[in-house]
């Protein structure tokens, strides 16, 4: 019997005390790869409302190298903003291997252990071959992937329940 | 490193309805469990260079002064399953001024801000694993979720371990609380000795002379097997 730490939720005042890692990764701050990829999306809860006070964080394990003159490298966060919007520019992970552009954590009131998941790009030639995708029921696996809504930029949105609720993960 | 099964009822349950806001917001699909070499093998690197002066003092916030209430010490040591030394890695925490009231925009607690406090913190673990900041007791305060709905004493933790699989959000409460059993997050943890690791404990040796009361708050996080470091 493991004596593990439970979880509890971040709750409705996390803003102030993660902000610095947020502030981080805005425009100004950045100092990101040349080849960087904007990432947007919305948070919902099951009633397809928007969540105003998530945190999302998007971890980029190879994009760390190609920029170590950010404060944290390849990690980003963002609170999600009154419409549940939340937007990062995050560094591009080498295409073709069925790598995720970034493994992606949230976070919420209400959501008492935050949540695992990971958002691949539509393009990438190799999402046959990702492991990660592969271990996902087939049918779900299009809600981890986002969609090219511009140039350098792709849109994803989290759903927290109903039909389309976002895959989440428990790592072996 | 190796991430076995949580046994059931050490996680809070994600849709608990006394806790209101878990009810649309509560995953409804079971995780997936998924085998993936780099959540488990590698993290952020977070170094030194991310620290402030005053991060590990919330009393030295202020530009006026000490803030108002119980000055404590919190430490304790961040291990994984084996036991092991949870080294050199971020931990962030935030909490309530003594009178209960968050330094927030959205907090609407009528009890009064105290300009010498934010509550706001954070600090890497010691080659042992352990961690330790000087802060002021939180008080409780009324969250609305129910009738007379106070929540207990408590700091948020935020913790990334060695491996990124190892995040970990949580809060740490005081001992012999009376609110307990009345807090439907707390209570949203099914397993009672689950629920009983998150009370921090009072200590004489961390109590520092006539300055600030000891607490002690170890934090055990999941994975086992981990890799030397440097290997």
């Amino acid at each position: 019997m493991s004596k593990i730490t439970t979880s509890q939720t971040i709750g409705p005042f996390s803003h102030e005390a993660w902000q610095w890692l947020a502030d981080a990764g805005l425009p100004g701050k950045l100092k990101t790869a040349e080849h960087s990829i904007q990432l947007s999306g919305c948070i919902y809860d099951g009633d397809g409302n928007p969540i105003n006070d998530a945190q999302v964080e998007a971890w980029t394990p190879e994009g760390a190298g190609l920029e170590t003159e950010q404060l944290i490298p390849g990690l980003r966060r963002m609170p999600s903003g009154e419409g549940g919007e939340f937007s990062m520019r995050v560094p591009a992970q080498q295409a073709g291997r069925g790598e995720p552009l970034a493994y992606v954590t949230v976070f919420a009131r209400g959501l008492v252990k935050h949540q695992f998941t990971a958002v691949f790009l539509e393009d990438d030639a190799g999402l046959a071959q990702s492991t990660i995708l592969n271990q996902v029921p087939e049918e779900r696996r299009a809600l981890l992937i986002a969609r090219r809504s511009g140039d350098g930029a792709y849109r994803w949105d989290i759903r927290m329940q109903g039909e389309n609720e976002t895959p989440f993960f428990d790592y072996v | 490193m190796k991430f076995d099964p949580v046994e059931p009822g050490v996680w809070p349950e994600l849709v608990y309805p006394a806790y209101k806001s878990t009810v649309k917001r509560g995953p409804l699909q079971p995780n997936l469990r998924i085998a993936a070499p780099i959540p488990t093998s590698r993290n952020i690197q977070a170094g030194p260079h991310i620290l402030l002066p005053n991060d590990t003092d919330l009393t030295l916030h202020g530009k006026g002064g000490e803030p108002l209430g119980e000055k404590i010490v919190v430490t304790g040591r961040v291990t994984d399953e084996d036991g092991k030394p949870v080294r050199n890695s971020l931990v962030e925490v935030w909490q309530a001024n003594s009178a209960g009231r968050y330094w927030h925009s959205r907090d609407q607690h009528a009890a009064p801000l105290d300009p010498n406090f934010y509550g706001l913190g954070k600090m890497l673990t010691d080659d042992d694993g352990r961690y330790r900041f000087i802060s002021i007791k939180p008080g409780p305060y009324p969250w609305g979720n129910h009738d007379k709905a106070w929540r207990p004493a408590h700091i948020h933790f935020s913790l990334f371990g060695n491996v990124y699989a190892q995040r970990l959000v949580t809060q740490m409460y005081f001992p012999n609380d009376p609110l307990f059993d009345y807090d439907p997050i707390f209570q949203s943890v099914p397993d009672e000795a689950a629920r009983q690791r998150l009370i921090s404990k009072f200590s004489l040796e961390h109590t520092v002379g006539s300055e600030m009361l000891g607490y002690e708050f170890d934090i055990v996080l999941r994975g086992r097997d981990a890799t030397p470091m440097g290997l």
